[in-house]
C-alpha cells in the first residue's frame, strides 16, 4: 500500500468542508470526548449523514441515555433530549409516537444499550418503531473510568474486573437479528467514510435501524479495543452477502472474532405507525356502522 | 349523607364464579336507570377462579351519599360459608336472604340460618331448585335471588329485565331469554311471601332532567381523559389501575389516539415523557409498584421540564401487597418519590366526579406548569361506582398553543428565568428554537453545567406554588359548621367520603364538628389548611396507611399537631372508628386536659 498521496493543504480542505453545509448540523458545544476518541467519527458522520439526507433541523431529534456517547444531542444542532440511563429507546419511541414527523435517532454506548437498557430493545425491534439506533460499542463503561461492560472480551481486566472478565460477551449482531430489526448493520469508527454511508443508509430506513458502531476507548482500554487490534480485527462483508438472508445475516453474525461491516439484514415490515393507524382506521369504522 | 328518605343497602355475597359481582352489578344499574344515586364498592380475591369470597356492596339512596352504611338492609347469600362471616352486617330487622334446599348433607352450625340473629328477618327459598325449573341450570342463581328481592321489595321489575336485556345484549337471544325467565321465577316467589316492610324504597328524586351516568373512579378517568382529547397512552397492567388501560384501548383509537402497551412501567412513563416532549398530550396509569419503578423518570420530568400525566390506583403494599385491597400508602412516594428535590403536582380526588375532574385538567396543568401532574386515587376509588349528574360543559379540551416569540438574533433559551419561573416552551419541528433538554442539570440555554443549580433548584419548586390557585380547580374545601368548631377532619382522597357521613352523624349527635379535603398534596394549599387548623381546636387526621402519611405531610409543613387515626384493615375505614374518635376529642375539649400532640398512631 505505498500509494502516493496528493498533499492536502489545510485552507483548501477548510474551504471543501464549509461548502459541503454539513456544519450546520454541529451545535456551538465542543464535544467532550478524550483527544483520538472514536465518538468524533460518529458525530461526523452524522452531521454529514443528515446534511446528504437534506434533513431540516428543526425536525430530527437525536435522543440518548446516559454515558459518554450519550452526551452526543448536545453537540449535533437538532432537537435533543439526553435522558436516562438505559432508557433511549422507550423515550424515543414516545417522542416518535408523540410526533410521526419527527426523525427520531437513538443515541447509546453498549453499556447504556446492553446492560442496563437491555430489556427495551427487543421490544422497540419487534414493534419496527420508525427510528434509527446508533450503538457506540467500545466494550467498556468510559464515563465511570473503566468498568468492564456487556460486550468486554473475556479475560478482560479493568478496575471492576481486577483478576479478568469471567462473564461471556453479548454478541449484539445476533440479538438484534433475534429480536426482529428490519435494519440490522456494523461500522468501524476507524473507517468513517464508511460509517456515514452506513449511517446514512440506517436514517434512511424505514423502520427500527440498529447500527453498531465498533469503537476504541483510547483512555481506558490500551489492551483490547485499540484501533490497531479493531483495524485488523474487521473484515468487508463477503461477497454476495444477500441482505435479505437471516440464516445469511446470522452466519455472519456469529463470526465475531473478524466483525464484519455492512449492512446484515434489511426487511420491509409495517412500522408502528402504520400498526396503530390500522388500529385508528378499524375502531372509526367499527364506531361508524 | 345527612337527609331522610330512601336509603337502602343492598349486599351479595357469593365465591368467585357465582356471578356475585354481576348480580350486584344489575342491581345498580336498574338503581340508576329509575334515578337513584348509588354508591357501589365490590369486594373480590385477587385469583380469577378458585373459591374466592366476592361481595358486591350497593348503597341507593334519595340523596347523594357519600360512602357505604356499615349496616346492610337486605343481604344475599349465594354461598354461605362465605356468607356466614358477614351477616352480622346486617341490621335489625333487615333481610336475608339464603338458599333453604341444601345439595348435600351440612354439619351443625354450617348452614346459615345458624347464624342469623333473631333480630334479623330471614328469607329461606330453594335457589337452586327455582334456577333448575326456570333454565335447566343452576347457573342462574344469581339472578333468581334479584327477582326474589324486587318481589320481596315490591321493586318496578321493568329496570331489571332492562338491564338484564343489555347486560346480555352480545349473547344469543336464548341467553337472554333463560335470564329473564329466572328472574321472573324469583319474582313470583318473592310476591308469595310477606312483603319486607321496614326496608321502604320511597319516592325517585328530581334530577331536573339531567340523567345520571353511573361510573366507577377507572370509568371517570377515562372519561375526563377522552374529553381532554388524550393523544398518547403508555401503560402496563396493574391492578387496579388495568381498567383504565383496557377501556382507552377502546376508546382512544376512535378519535385517533395513539395506545401502546409497553414492556413494563419505566417505559410506561418514559414513553409519556417522550411523547409529552414532542407536544403530545400523553398519560400513563399505575398502581404503587409502578409508580415505584416510575420515580427515577418522574424526576427526569421535574428535571427536563416536560409535562406528562400520571395516574397512581393504591393498593395495599409494602411490595406486592394486597393487590385487590384498597390503602392510601403511596402518598410519600407520590410526592417525595425519586432522587433530588423534585418537587411535582399531586392531584387526589376523593369520589368518582373528582376523578373525571381531575384527570380532564391534568393535562392543562401539566402543560403550564411544564412538570409530571399525578393524579392519585386508590383501589377504593378506582373500583366503587358512583352515579354521576353531568352538568357541566366540556372545559377540558386543549387550547390553542403559544409559540415562543424571539427577536432576530436572540438565542432560545429553554429554561429561561422569568418572573413566573416558567419558560416559554418550543417544541421539536419549531424553527429557529432548537435545543436539547437533559437531565443534568444545565443553565438557561439547557448546556450541562452546575453554575446556576441553585437558581434552577428555586424555578423549580417556585413555579409551582401558583397552581395551588389554579383556576377552576379545588384543591381544598371545608365542610359543616362554619367558624370555630371543636373537632375538624382532615382528609385525602378516597377516604374523605367516610369523613363526611361520620362528620354529619357528629353533628347529629350535637358536636361542633367540620371537615376539610385537601385534593392538591404537592404543593399543599397552606392557606386553606392553616385557616382551617386555626378555627379547630383538634384536627383529626383518618388515613388508610400506618403512621399518617398525611398527617406529617401537613403537620411539617404547618408546624402544628394533628390527632391521628390509621387503618390498615384491607378494607374502607369505618365510618364508626371516626366517629368514635371525634366523639373522644369533643369530650377531651370540653375537659381542661389536653390532648397528647401524636395521639393514636396505630390505635
Amino acid at each position: 500500500m505505498n500509494k502516493r498521496v496528493e498533499p492536502v493543504y489545510l485552507e483548501d480542505k477548510l474551504q471543501e468542508i464549509r461548502a459541503d453545509g454539513h456544519l450546520k448540523y454541529r451545535s456551538k458545544s465542543l464535544p467532550t470526548w478524550c483527544p483520538g476518541c472514536g465518538y468524533f467519527s460518529m458525530a461526523d458522520g452524522l452531521t454529514v449523514a443528515l446534511n446528504r439526507l437534506g434533513l431540516d433541523n428543526r425536525n430530527v431529534v437525536t435522543v440518548s441515555g446516559i454515558g459518554c456517547a450519550s452526551r452526543f444531542p448536545f453537540f449535533v444542532n437538532t432537537y435533543g433530549f439526553h435522558t436516562l440511563h438505559g432508557r433511549v429507546l422507550p423515550v424515543a419511541t414516545g417522542i416518535k409516537i408523540g410526533n410521526d414527523a419527527l426523525t427520531v435517532i437513538a443515541v447509546g454506548g453498549d453499556g447504556d444499550a446492553f446492560a442496563i437498557g437491555g430489556g427495551h430493545i427487543p421490544h422497540a425491534a419487534r414493534r419496527n418503531v420508525d427510528m434509527t439506533y446508533l450503538v457506540f460499542d467500545n466494550g467498556i463503561y468510559g464515563l465511570t473510568k473503566g468498568q468492564t461492560s456487556p460486550t468486554s472480551a473475556l479475560g478482560f481486566k479493568t478496575s471492576s474486573t481486577p483478576y479478568e472478565n469471567g462473564d461471556a460477551p453479548l454478541n449484539p449482531m445476533m440479538m438484534l437479528l433475534s429480536y426482529g430489526a428490519s435494519w440490522v448493520g456494523q461500522a468501524y469508527a476507524g473507517k468513517p467514510h464508511h460509517l456515514t454511508d452506513m449511517i446514512t443508509a440506517a436514517i434512511a430506513h424505514k423502520g427500527f435501524s440498529f447500527l453498531r458502531i465498533l469503537s476504541p476507548c483510547v483512555t481506558f482500554d490500551k489492551t483490547d479495543n485499540t484501533y490497531k487490534n479493531l483495524s485488523m480485527m474487521v473484515r468487508d462483508l463477503p461477497d454476495g452477502h444477500d441482505g435479505t438472508d437471516m440464516m445469511a445475516a446470522m452466519a455472519l453474525a456469529m463470526q465475531d472474532g473478524h466483525p464484519a461491516l455492512g449492512v446484515f439484514f434489511q426487511a420491509e415490515r409495517p412500522t408502528l405507525a402504520e400498526v396503530m393507524q390500522t388500529s385508528i382506521d378499524r375502531a372509526q369504522q367499527a364506531s361508524a356502522t | 349523607m345527612n337527609k331522610s328518605g330512601t336509603d337502602i343497602q343492598f349486599a351479595i355475597c357469593g365465591s368467585a364464579g357465582d356471578g356475585t359481582i354481576a348480580s350486584g352489578d344489575i342491581v345498580k344499574r336498574a338503581a340508576a336507570a329509575v334515578g337513584f344515586h348509588v354508591i357501589a364498592f365490590d369486594v373480590y380475591p385477587p385469583e380469577i377462579r378458585g373459591f374466592g369470597k366476592c361481595i358486591s356492596r350497593i348503597r341507593v339512596s334519595a340523596e347523594q351519599a357519600y360512602s357505604l352504611k356499615e349496616k346492610t338492609d337486605v343481604f344475599i347469600s349465594l354461598n354461605d360459608s362465605h356468607a356466614i362471616p358477614h351477616v352480622g352486617e346486617v341490621r335489625d330487622f333487615g333481610a336475608v336472604i339464603y338458599d333453604d334446599r341444601s345439595i348435600a348433607p351440612i354439619r351443625e352450625g354450617a348452614h346459615i340460618t345458624a347464624h342469623i340473629r333473631p333480630a334479623q328477618i330471614p328469607y329461606g327459598l330453594p335457589i337452586r331448585q327455582i334456577s333448575e325449573q326456570a333454565t335447566n341450570a343452576a347457573r342462574s342463581r344469581n339472578i333468581v335471588v334479584l327477582g326474589y328481592m324486587a318481589g320481596l321489595l315490591k321493586l318496578p321489575s321493568r329496570p331489571f329485565r332492562e338491564v338484564i336485556a343489555a347486560k346480555f345484549a352480545t349473547k344469543p337471544q336464548a341467553v337472554i331469554d333463560a335470564n329473564i325467565r329466572a328472574f321472573d321465577a324469583g319474582l313470583e316467589a318473592g310476591r308469595k311471601v310477606f312483603r319486607l316492610d321496614d326496608v321502604d324504597v320511597g319516592t325517585v328524586p328530581d334530577h331536573g332532567g339531567s340523567e345520571a351516568v353511573m361510573m366507577t373512579g377507572n370509568g371517570a378517568i377515562v372519561r375526563g381523559f377522552l374529553e381532554a382529547g388524550i393523544q398518547s397512552y403508555f401503560g402496563y397492567p396493574i391492578t387496579p389501575a388495568t381498567s383504565i388501560m383496557e377501556r382507552l384501548a377502546v376508546e382512544m383509537p376512535k378519535q385517533g389516539g395513539k395506545f401502546l402497551q409497553t414492556e413494563d412501567e419505566i417505559s410506561a412513563i418514559a414513553a409519556t415523557i417522550g411523547a409529552g416532549f414532542a407536544g403530545s398530550r400523553a398519560a400513563t396509569a399505575t398502581s404503587g409498584p409502578g409508580l415505584a419503578l416510575m420515580t427515577e423518570m418522574l424526576g427526569l420530568g421535574v428535571m427536563a421540564e416536560v409535562p406528562s400525566v400520571v395516574v397512581v390506583s393504591q393498593r395495599g403494599g409494602p411490595s406486592t401487597g394486597l393487590p385487590t385491597k384498597t390503602e392510601q400508602s403511596d402518598l410519600n412516594l407520590a410526592v417525595f418519590g425519586g432522587s433530588g428535590d423534585a418537587q411535582r403536582i399531586v392531584i387526589a380526588p376523593t369520589n368518582v366526579e373528582g376523578c373525571y375532574r381531575c384527570a380532564g385538567m391534568a393535562f392543562e396543568i401539566a402543560e403550564t406548569y411544564q412538570t409530571p401532574v399525578i393524579v392519585l386515587i386508590d383501589l377504593y376509588l378506582s373500583n366503587r361506582y358512583e352515579t354521576v349528574f353531568p352538568s357541566h360543559e366540556n372545559t377540558f379540551a386543549p387550547k390553542p398553543r403559544k409559540v415562543p416569540e424571539l427577536a432576530e438574533g436572540e438565542p432560545y433559551k429553554r429554561f429561561a428565568f422569568t418572573e413566573s419561573h416558567i419558560s416559554p416552551r418550543a417544541l421539536p419541528g419549531d424553527a429557529g428554537m432548537v435545543h436539547t433538554v437533559t437531565g443534568l442539570e444545565h443553565n438557561e440555554l439547557g448546556r450541562p453545567g452546575d453554575g446556576d443549580h441553585m437558581r434552577m433548584n428555586a424555578k423549580r419548586h417556585e413555579k409551582l406554588i401558583s397552581a395551588t390557585r389554579y383556576p377552576g380547580l379545588t384543591v381544598a374545601k371545608r365542610f359543616g359548621d362554619a367558624g370555630k368548631v371543636d373537632v375538624g377532619i382532615l382528609g385525602w382522597g378516597s377516604t374523605f367520603g367516610e369523613i363526611l357521613e361520620a362528620m354529619f352523624e357528629a353533628q347529629d349527635a350535637g358536636i361542633s364538628c367540620s371537615a376539610m379535603k385537601a385534593v392538591m398534596l404537592s404543593p399543599l394549599p397552606v392557606d386553606e389548611l392553616r385557616a382551617f387548623f386555626d378555627d379547630c381546636r383538634t384536627v383529626l387526621v383518618p388515613e388508610l396507611n400506618y403512621e399518617g402519611q398525611f398527617a406529617n405531610l401537613v403537620s411539617g409543613a404547618l408546624g402544628r399537631p394533628v390527632v391521628r387515626l390509621n387503618r390498615t384493615v384491607a378494607t374502607p375505614m369505618p365510618v364508626a372508628d371516626i366517629l368514635a374518635e371525634v366523639k373522644r376529642l369533643a369530650a377531651e375539649a370540653d375537659s381542661p386536659e389536653r390532648i397528647p400532640a401524636t395521639a393514636g398512631v396505630g390505635s
